[in-house]
């Protein structure tokens, strides 16, 4: 680990970025200045103020729990300069005019320590020319720091060295990146827009010139370019419209004025209808209309043949699509070549372009292709990088039909391939990817942070991971070990689709707890995005077709007594979570001894949603909750804790963060937070050891547990009728409310009697049986399996 | 046996100005607003002997915790009114501060007591939420449907009386609207002055090095009312209680803190201390309705209320109408057809707020100081509707 410490984090200019960032630093606990400009009238720091709470709206949520903000201190260049000697790493993330950065950075030098880092979070000038602009002493501990728009959830972060940065320096700002931020490292070379730009922009300008050249709509191209390729569903245009044209066109024009001898330079203008829309003001999301508007509901497409919007809803052709769901790589590119259709064509050649692209400048922007293809992916959300993508589907075969394009005069330009790529069979092997600049295989970063990463995400072609051995399995899960970091610390890692928790994989938990605490020290439960997202629903409706109440009510208290042994086993048992954790996911999460979390976890019992409420020991753990808060209350009423935690399961809330989970009672103040999911394994591995050695001892049942009862379910209704009567909720709801209203407040008793834990268990699986048999619920299960959504009946 | 039957006279009035909740007043305490107007309305009364009030009667809404533990006993302890007057808290939610007056009253008119005092007082910024410290609902509410009612929001009762006595959307912020204008209207020409005794509010806060500092902040003028407030602002809001519905923020009154006082005396106290009296009070009246439908209240209460007072409802010169919900102020007024000009002419509930408990000792401080400013004016009437279904109205006649 690095021996960097990061007190203090200085951000300079409260833009979308900067502000983003200092909200990222203050979800990792950094306290953060986060500096700009004086308001010329008013107070001071009105212009960070105005930013701070432009905070609170961004969607998705740049702070992790509203309550960070407060970490966040205004500032502003014109009072606060003597703040910035407090601070161990600056960001500067102002607009990008050179001379602008170098007359803040002249601002600016005095105050900052010679042992502070200072770095630049441009996205395309040169850091050694920005390096220039900073006093001699200073520069050693300078260089770029490229985050990803938005900062938060966009893992990227590129850092770029100059001919002066310090390299024992960087190395620790990759490991505090790393761990602490939890982002993902690309080391970028100095070349205008660094890698992911560099080829991100270039695609987008690769499928705008395709398409004017094959005559497709904006909308066809967006539904090609998506999730169909392994994009993000925002594909190009709609992107372009987020991120707003005005910069599309402002990057266009960097690219154009700093890349004067790239042989793609020709293409690197901006299209007659684009200067257009931006000369009309529209920019995209932000002024409501660009490629794409809304009128009314419908969502409206710009149409160049009419020069006008018509509405959008352009299809991928079903030949096309055919096409795209082979899951032969090779099979796939040589069909999309030889198709005769013009979506084929189009997809042929927007790849071709970018593999002839990637190829033509990997030795000067990238030290390798890994760093290239993971920049794409972490950057860009990219499902696979183009290195890769080249390589799973053949690398000759595809170097040959590129070549063949560009002899034939159909890629963009007609430089040659470099003569690298005919020497090769792909860029990526078991001893490390190709780095064209030095003609040898580069293996990945030995820094050792990255041995926190057990499971780093791989490109194809790398070796494959160290799987463990298997200690038992069955179809729902696998019991086993990494004795290479503790043989006695059992991994239990679902297995199913969806890590959806069916019967065998509560036989699976069972098993595994019993041989944990026969064979090991601890138990992980951990397995890779998504934790868990509930109950297997297919089972459940097989069940409820064939009438079987029996076996699933059966099947329910399995799950409670799953629940239940994870609680109670004699060996700590450490869940590990990251993605979804809902319903039974959530509901295992809270009956661990510990939760180790990614920040990115989304938890909550979300069956309401399916006309259920939690009875894997979710409503039970709620009121033993609220029971052991209120002990600690003036007169120990348990109904404040109750009312909360009954209106995230009414309305099935989920957490958005690991920080929101914790307060919203899915985890403890004591569990641990992970920046970093790749991090999560060894973390828990290490905690489950430590809690192991620290004489880890089960809790017992609570045969005593104060319960709102009566009164408590009464009031919780009456929310629910205001909500009904309102016309806010149907009456399906109300009655499913109700049941989960009753489970927490443990049952139907007098209020503040005494229940034991599993008269609880016993309330909510009634309750979940009797909703199970109802017509309503079961026409929810089925419209969520259908759609994937939830059905309002 | 001394009783009789006698007149009761008002003979002062005063109260605070009424903040937003968690505004000019969310750190002071109902029993500290409480004290400042009881003080406020003895010292209207130079002369009196204050070890001859007969009792202080407070109406509070939601009598627990800052305003619990008899708010009224230790108000007037605070005010430094001497030990032997005797204090009491009364709550009819809506209406106690009115119903404190005619209590109050009754004591005088029974030959009991020759000086009362009345007053009310309520912070809803104390109040975590709306219905109280702590909410424990009855599950015999839940299993029959007459009982639903009780359960109703007060929004939810605006909508349905929006709904049975088709009261549009913009009617209603129309009516907010003008009673905004009214209330702003009425501030900027100084017409509460008369009535309100400012509070100096201190609020202490961190300072240099552990010290704490007490910032000092006159508060004179009520803060509700909003003068930015426009047909087109009211028209963006969206209904509160209802998906479809019409009932919103702007057009239901808002939530406040506030206290007033009212000090009543006998004919013969009147005499012997030399006061001139304001008002001679009249009567009082209060009627039950279907809780789900609580705001119609004052339909049932007024007319009972001027029978009482053998009155016609022509002959009310001044109507102070709680504007809980514009929707059951205009169903209140058509259904009676009130005269919308004697209807609060210097705004409402909607412009200037409604705490609770209060309102109906202060809104008895905004008639008297409307019949001390205009001789013409005969007849007053402070009514309003109350919560789980009632409706109270208290008629003042000038003397």
């Amino acid at each position: 680990m690095s021996k960097l410490i990061i007190r203090k984090v200085a951000v300079l200019g409260a833009g979308v970025m900067g502000a983003q960032i200092a909200a990222h630093c203050a979800n990792a606990d950094v306290a953060v200045l986060l500096f700009d400009l004086p308001a010329k009238e008013g107070k001071p720091n009105a212009i960070v103020d105005k930013a701070l709470a432009g905070l609170r709206k961004l969607d998705p949520a740049p702070l992790a729990s509203r309550d960070r903000a407060q970490y966040i201190e205004a500032a502003n260049y014109g009072s606060d300069l003597e703040k910035l000697r407090d601070c161990d790493l600056i960001i500067e993330a102002i607009a990008e005019k050179m001379e602008w950065k170098l007359d803040l950075y002249a601002k600016v030098a005095p105050f900052i320590r010679a042992d502070a880092i200072f770095a630049s979070n441009t996205s395309g000038l040169s850091i050694n020319a920005l390096s220039e602009g900073m006093p001699a002493a200073l520069r050693p501990r300078f260089c770029g720091i490229h985050f990803f728009n938005p900062p938060r959830y966009m893992a990227l972060v590129e850092l770029i060295r100059t001919a002066t940065t310090d390299a024992a320096m960087l190395d620790e700002l990759e490991t505090w990146l790393t761990t602490r931020l939890g982002k993902s490292i690309v080391r970028a070379k100095d070349t205008p827009n660094f890698v992911a730009n560099r080829i991100g922009v270039f695609s987008i300008l690769a499928v705008m010139h395709h398409t004017a050249e094959m005559k497709l709509g904006f909308d066809e191209v967006d539904a090609l370019t998506g999730p169909n390729i392994g994009r993000p569903k925002s594909a190009t245009y709609r992107t372009a419209d987020v991120v707003g044209l005005d910069t599309l066109v402002h990057v266009l024009g960097t690219m154009q004025a700093t890349l004067p001898d790239d042989p793609w330079h020709a293409f690197f203008k901006t299209p007659a209808w684009l200067k257009a829309l931006v000369d009309n003001g529209a920019l995209g999301q932000k002024t409501r209309g660009g490629i794409y508007r809304k009128q009314g509901k419908q969502i409206m497409v710009l149409d160049l043949a009419q020069q006008d919007y018509r509405a959008s809803g352009a299809e991928v052709a079903p030949e096309v699509a055919a096409i795209l769901k082979n899951r032969n790589p090779a099979e796939k590119f040589a069909q999309l070549r030889a198709s005769e259709h013009p979506q084929a064509s189009f997809l042929w050649a927007i790849f071709r372009d970018v593999f002839h692209y990637c190829a033509y400048h990997l030795a000067d922007i990238a030290d390798n292709a890994r760093d290239l293809d993971l920049a794409m992916r972490w950057g860009f959300g990219w499902a696979l990088g183009p290195m890769e993508t080249w390589q799973a589907a053949g690398w000759r075969a595809i170097a040959d039909a590129v070549k063949a394009d560009i002899d034939a005069g159909r890629a963009m330009i007609d430089a040659p391939l470099p003569a690298w790529v005919f020497e090769r069979e792909g860029v990526h092997e078991a001893g490390g990817s190709f780095s064209a600049a030095d003609n040898a295989l580069k293996p990945r970063s030995s820094l050792p942070v990255y041995g926190r990463q057990l499971y780093p995400e791989q490109v194809l072609g790398e070796a494959p991971p160290e799987r463990g051995e298997t200690l038992w399995e069955n179809a729902g899960v696998r019991l086993w070990n990494r004795g290479d970091i503790d043989a006695r610390i059992g991994i239990l890692s679902i297995t199913s689709k969806m890590h959806a928790i069916g019967d065998e994989v509560l036989d699976g938990v069972l098993e595994a707890v019993a041989r944990a605490e026969r064979d090991l020290d601890g138990l992980v439960i951990w397995q890779a995005a998504p934790f868990a997202v509930g109950a297997n629903l297919a089972q459940v409706t097989e069940a409820i077709r064939a009438g079987q109440f029996d076996l699933l009510e059966r099947t329910v208290a399995k799950f409670q007594q799953a629940s239940m042994a994870l609680k109670h086993a004699q060996v700590p048992v450490v869940a590990a979570v990251q993605g979804m954790a809902l319903g039974g996911g959530c509901e295992f999460a809270m009956h661990a001894s510990h939760r180790v979390m990614a920040l990115e976890s989304y938890v909550g019992l979300v069956e309401a949603g399916v006309g259920l409420i939690p009875a894997g020991g979710g409503s039970k753990e709620f009121a033993l909750q609220a029971h052991n808060l209120a002990q600690r209350a003036a007169g120990g009423d348990v109904f404040p804790y109750i009312q909360e935690s009954f209106q995230t399961i009414a309305m099935a809330k989920v957490a958005k963060s690991a920080l929101e989970a914790v307060q919203m009672g899915f985890g403890k103040a004591s569990d641990d937070i992970l920046f970093n999911a790749h991090e999560l394994l060894y973390a828990a591995l290490h905690r489950a050891r430590a809690m192991a050695e620290a004489g880890y001892r089960p809790p017992l049942a609570n045969n005593a547990v104060k319960v709102a009862g009566r009164n408590g379910i009464a009031t919780c209704e009456l929310m629910l009728m205001n909500m009904a009567q309102g016309g806010f909720i149907s009456e399906y709801d109300y009655k499913v409310a109700k049941a989960g209203a009753t489970a927490l407040c443990g049952g139907e008793v007098e209020t503040n009697a005494r229940v034991s834990e599993a008269w609880i268990l016993d309330v909510e699986r009634a309750l979940f049986v009797d909703l199970l048999k109802s017509e309503k619920t079961q026409q929810r299960i089925a419209h969520m399996l259908e759609t994937g959504k939830p059905l309002r009946n | 046996m001394t009783k009789q039957i006698q007149d009761a006279y008002i003979v002062a009035a005063t109260r605070t100005p009424v903040s937003k909740r968690n505004g000019m007043f969310r750190n002071v305490r109902p029993d500290d607003m409480l004290a400042h107007v009881l003080r406020a309305v003895v010292d209207k009364v130079p002369g009196l002997d204050a070890t001859q009030i007969g009792d202080v009667i407070v109406g509070c809404a939601m009598p627990e915790a800052e305003q619990g533990m008899n708010v009224a006993r230790i108000g007037l302890l605070l005010a430094g009114l001497p030990d032997n007057v005797p204090g009491i808290t009364i709550n009819r939610f809506c209406s106690s501060g009115v119903q404190a007056v005619a209590d109050a009253a009754n004591q005088i008119r029974l030959g009991q007591a020759e000086v009362m005092i009345a007053a009310g007082t309520e912070s809803m910024s104390v109040m975590p939420q709306i219905m109280g410290n702590k909410v424990s609902l009855n599950p015999a509410i839940f299993e029959k449907q007459e009982n639903f009612g009780i359960a109703f929001g007060m929004g939810l009762t605006a909508e349905k009386v929006a709904e049975q006595w088709k009261v549009s959307r913009e009617d209603q912020d129309a009516f907010a609207l003008h009673s905004n204008q009214r209330a702003v209207a009425a501030i900027a020409s100084g017409q509460f002055r008369n009535e309100i005794t400012p509070y100096m509010v201190r609020t202490h806060v961190p300072g240099e090095g552990g010290t704490v500092r007490v910032i000092e902040s006159l508060c004179e003028n009520d803060e509700g009312p909003r003068a930015d407030a426009s047909l087109e602002s009211l028209a963006r809001l969206r209904p509160v209680f209802a998906a479809r519905g019409s009932v919103t923020a702007g057009n239901s009154s808002q939530m406040s803190d506030g206290a007033g006082a009212v000090l009543l005396m006998s004919e013969a106290a009147v005499k012997r201390y030399g006061v001139t009296p304001i008002a001679r009070f009249v009567s009082y009246s209060v009627a039950g309705v279907p809780p789900q439908i609580m705001g119609i209240g004052p339909i049932e209460a007024i007319p009972r209320a001027l029978k009482a007072g053998g009155l016609a409802q022509s002959q009310l010169d001044w109507i102070e109408l709680n504007e809980a919900f514009a929707a059951q102020s205009l169903a209140v007024m058509r259904s009676l057809d009130l005269d919308p000009a004697r209807v609060n002419p210097l705004g409402g509930a909607i412009a200037l707020g409604h705490p609770l408990g209060a309102t109906g000792a202060i809104r008895t401080a905004t008639v008297m100081s409307a019949m001390q400013r205009d001789p013409k004016l005969k007849y007053g009437m402070v009514t309003m509707c109350i919560g789980t279904g009632m409706g109270a109205a208290g008629i003042f006649e000038r003397v």
